[in-house]
C-alpha cells in the first residue's frame, strides 16, 4: 500500500510532473486525431475505388488468351458470379478539327484526373459489363443531369448516327461542353507486330459519336476514364482476332471469400493460358489492383505515424528528466523505508508506479481528448474557419462535404500500449537507481 | 530474570568494510543480549561502530561473521523480504535526523508504519482502525493538535515525537534508537526521553539506546561501553 500512497504524494506535491502528464497527453492525443482522419480518408478513398471496381480483375492476359475458353473457365468456379470482358487502352480526346490539348506538367491531376489529356480508353462489352459491375448505376446516377443521361442505359454503346459512341466522366464531360450526340475523335496508336517478329507502333483515329456521362464516386476513375464498345476497340487495334481479351471484370457470389477465389481463378486461368510449360495472367483483387492508388494514403499515413511517434519520444525524455529529478531528491527516503520494513523491490515499485501514474493519466486524458476531438473534427473546423476564416482541412480534394473520421479501437489501443511501454522503460530507469541506492547511506548522512 | 531466550541478541558479531583493496574492520566481535521490557545503554567514542552495530541488530544489514538472534533464533541470514518482514514486525527505529518524509503530514507519516507491510485492499479495510491508532499514539506523544502539520512546519523535538510514534505503530518488540535527542537542546531531550521511557515502560520493550550523554545512559537498566568494536563493559 505505502508504494502507491508514496508514488502519489510524491507526484502531488510536484506539480512538475504535470508536463509529463501533458507531454503524454500531447502525443495520445495527437496520435489519435491524426491517423483517425487520415483512416478516415483512405476510407473513403476505399470506398470510392470500391464502387468504381470489379470485384476481381483478369490482367495481364497474353496475345493468344480467348474470351469463348477463359469465360468458361472462370463460370466453372463456384464463387464467380459474372464476368466480363475488357481491354483497357489509352488515348485522348478531341472535338474534330481541334488540336489536342498541350501535354500536362508533370504530376499534375495524378489524384484527381481530368484536367490532362491522356483517358484510359476502355473497351467494354455492355452487356456483359452491366452484370459485373456497378456500370448500370453509374449511367444513371443522380448526379448526371438528364440532358447528359444515355438514350437508352439498357444499350449505352449502340452506335449512334452511324457511328460507335464514347461514355464519357460527368465532370469532363461538363467541362469540355459536351453532350449527347457531339462527335468527337479519339487518338490513339496500335502495336503492330510484323511476320518478322519486328513491332511498329501505328496511329488509329476513331470517329465517335458521345453517348453520355458517366458517374461513380470515384472521382479519380471518372475523370481519366471513357468507355467505348469493346468489339470496336479490339477491331481497330487488333484486327481480326475477335476472340482475344487482354482483360477480364469478375463478380464474386460471396466477397468473404474474394482472396481465396482469386488465388484459385489464377492458378485456373493460368492453367488454361499455359504455353512452353508456363502460365500468363494474373488475378487481382480489387484492392490489390489499386494498390498504389490507395497505398498512398496509407503510406502517408504510415509516415505520419512516425513523425507523431516522435512527439511520444519527446514526451518520454521530458518524463525521464522530471522523475530522475524526483529520485535524487528522494533518496533521503530510501532509507527510513527500509527501516520501516521496505525492501528495494518495493522502493522501485514506488518510483515505478510515479511513472505509471503520469503515463496513465497522460494516456486517458489522451484518448479521451483524442476521442472528443476526432468526433467533433468538422465542428472545430467549421469553428476554425469562423472565427479566423482558416480551413484547417481541405474535404473537397476527395469530393467530400465533411472530414472523414475513422477512430480504429485496435490503433487506440495500439496507441495506449506503445505509451505504456515508453513509461513503463522511461521509469523503471530511475526506478532501478533508487532500487540500488544503500539505504544505509541515506540513514548515516543527514 | 526470564528464562524466555533474550528478545534481541549478538553472538560474535563481526563486520568488515571494504574501501578500495583496504578491509576496515569496524565490528570485531560483539556479544550483546536484551530482554523484554530491558532498557539498555550504548555508550561508545564516536566511530566506535555503534551505528554500524544498530544496523546489523535490526537486520538492515548483513555481519560479516557472527549471529544476530531474534527470540533465540538466528535471522542474519534470511533473504531480503523476509528481513524486511521481521524488521517490520518487530524493530522500531528511532534515529537522530527523524527522517520523516517531508512529503506527508504527521499522521500520514506514522502510517505509513502501517501501510509497509499491507496490500492496497487490505489497508482499505482496517484504515479507519489504523487511523484511530495513529491518533492515539500522536496523542500520546503530546502531538494531538499538531496531526495534520508537515514535518518543515514542526519543531525539532516535535518531528522526533512523530518519529517515536511511527516507531511504535506497528507494535514493535525493540526499540532501536541511534542518538535520538542528539539533535536536541537539552530542555527538549529530556522530554523526549521522559516519553520514551514511559511508553517502554507501559509496553514492556526492549530499548537500545545509542547517546554519548552519559546522565542519559545511567537511567537505563544497563549501559554497555563500545571501543574499537568491541564490547569493553
Ligand atoms: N559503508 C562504510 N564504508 C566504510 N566504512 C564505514 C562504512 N560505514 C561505517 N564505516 C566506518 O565504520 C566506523 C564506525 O561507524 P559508526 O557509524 O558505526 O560509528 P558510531 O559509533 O555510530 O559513531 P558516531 O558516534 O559518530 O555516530 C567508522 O569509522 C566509519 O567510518
Ligand atoms: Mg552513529
Amino acid at each position: 500500500m505505502y508504494r502507491l500512497f508514496l508514488a502519489l504524494r510524491y507526484l502531488l506535491t510536484r506539480p512538475i510532473n504535470l508536463l509529463s502528464i501533458g507531454g503524454i497527453t500531447i502525443s495520445v492525443w495527437a496520435l489519435v486525431v491524426v491517423v483517425s482522419v487520415f483512416s478516415g480518408y483512405l476510407h473513403v478513398v476505399e470506398q470510392h475505388v470500391r464502387t468504381a471496381s470489379a470485384d476481381a480483375a483478369v490482367i495481364g492476359l497474353p496475345p493468344w488468351a480467348e474470351w469463348s475458353r477463359l469465360s468458361k473457365v472462370l463460370r466453372d468456379d463456384p464463387n464467380v458470379a459474372a464476368a466480363a470482358p475488357r481491354l483497357a487502352h489509352y488515348g485522348m480526346l478531341q472535338r474534330p478539327g481541334q488540336r489536342p490539348p498541350p501535354a500536362p506538367l508533370p504530376g499534375r491531376g495524378a489524384l484527381i484526373g481530368g484536367d490532362q489529356p491522356f483517358l484510359s480508353v476502355i473497351g467494354i462489352d455492355p452487356a456483359a459489363e452491366l452484370e459485373t459491375t456497378g456500370f448500370a448505376g453509374w449511367l444513371v446516377a443522380p448526379e448526371v443531369p438528364p440532358a447528359l443521361r444515355c438514350a437508352d442505359p439498357a444499350a449505352p454503346l449502340a452506335p449512334r448516327d452511324g457511328r460507335p459512341t464514347v461514355l464519357i466522366g460527368l465532370e469532363r464531360m461538363q467541362r469540355e461542353g459536351l453532350a449527347p450526340g457531339d462527335r468527337v475523335v479519339l487518338t490513339t496508336a496500335a502495336l503492330d507486330t510484323a511476320p518478322d517478329g519486328d513491332k511498329a507502333p501505328r496511329k488509329v483515329q476513331l470517329e465517335l459519336t458521345v453517348g453520355g456521362a458517366f458517374k461513380t464516386a470515384h472521382a479519380g476513375f471518372d475523370g481519366n476514364t471513357v468507355f467505348v464498345a469493346l468489339d470496336t476497340l479490339r477491331h481497330e487495334l487488333y484486327g481480326e482476332r475477335d476472340d482475344f481479351v487482354p482483360e477480364i471484370a469478375v463478380r464474386v457470389r460471396d466477397e468473404r471469400q474474394l482472396d481465396a477465389t482469386v488465388e484459385r481463378l489464377e492458378r485456373a486461368v493460368q492453367a488454361a493460358t499455359e504455353r512452353d510449360s508456363r502460365g500468363f495472367g494474373r488475378v487481382l483483387t480489387w484492392r490489390q489492383k489499386h494498390e498504389l492508388y490507395l497505398g498512398n494514403v496509407a503510406h502517408q499515413r504510415g509516415l505520419l505515424k512516425i513523425v507523431l511517434i516522435v512527439i511520444m519520444v519527446v514526451a518520454a525524455f521530458l518524463m525521464l528528466a522530471t522523475l530522475s529529478m524526483m529520485v535524487t531528491e528522494k533518496t533521503g527516503d530510501i532509507g527510513i523505508l527500509a527501516a520501516m520494513g521496505g525492501t528495494p523491490l518495493g522502493v522501485t515499485t514506488v518510483f515505478l508506479s510515479c511513472g505509471l501514474v503520469i503515463t496513465g493519466v497522460g494516456i486517458v486524458l489522451g484518448l479521451g481528448s483524442g476521442t472528443l476531438t476526432a468526433v467533433y473534427l468538422e465542428e472545430i473546423r467549421q469553428g476554425v474557419r469562423w472565427a479566423t476564416g482558416v480551413d484547417l482541412l481541405k474535404v473537397d480534394v476527395y469530393g467530400l462535404d465533411r472530414v472523414p473520421c475513422y477512430l480504429e479501437p485496435v490503433w487506440m489501443l495500439e496507441v495506449a500500449g506503445m505509451a505504456l511501454l515508453t513509461g513503463l522503460v522511461v521509469s523503471a530507469l530511475p526506478a532501478l537507481r533508487a532500487a540500488f541506492h544503500d539505504p544505509l547511506v541515506s540513514l548515516r548522512g543527514s | 530474570m526470564s528464562t524466555s531466550p533474550p528478545v534481541l541478541a549478538a553472538e560474535g558479531v563481526e563486520k568488515h568494510f571494504r574501501l578500495g583493496r583496504r578491509d576496515i574492520p569496524v565490528l570485531r566481535g560483539v556479544d550483546l543480549q536484551i530482554h523484554a521490557g530491558e532498557k539498555v545503554a550504548l555508550l561508545g567514542a564516536s566511530g566506535a561502530g555503534k551505528s554500524t552495530l544498530l544496523h546489523l541488530l535490526g537486520l538492515l544489514d548483513k555481519p560479516s561473521g557472527g549471529r544476530v538472534l531474534y527470540d533465540g533464533a538466528p535471522v542474519h541470514d534470511l533473504p531480503v523480504a523476509e528481513r524486511a518482514r521481521l524488521r517490520h514486525q518487530q524493530v522500531g527505529f528511532v534515529f537522530q535526523f527523524y527522517h520523516l518524509i517531508p512529503e506527508l503530514t504527521a499522521l500520514q507519516n506514522v502510517l505509513l508504519a502501517r501501510m509497509m507491510a499491507t496490500s492496497v485492499l487490505g489497508y482499505w479495510g482496517q484504515r479507519k482502525q489504523a487511523r484511530a491508532a495513529a491518533k492515539a499514539l500522536l496523542e500520546q506523544v503530546g502531538l494531538g493538535d499538531r496531526l495534520h502539520h508537515r514535518p518543515a512546519e514542526l519543531s525539532g523535538g516535535e518531528r522526533q515525537r512523530v518519529a517515536i510514534a511511527r516507531a511504535l505503530l506497528a507494535e514493535p518488540k525493540v526499540v532501536l534508537a541511534d542518538e535520538p535527542t542528539g539533535n536536541l537542546d537539552s530542555t527538549t531531550a529530556k522530554g523526549v526521553v521522559d516519553l520514551m521511557f514511559s511508553i517502554q515502560q507501559e509496553r514492556g520493550l526492549a530499548f537500545l539506546l545509542v547517546t554519548h550523554d552519559e546522565g542519559l545512559a545511567g537511567r537505563c537498566d544497563r549501559v554497555v561501553r563500545m571501543r574499537d568494536g568491541v564490547v569493553v563493559a
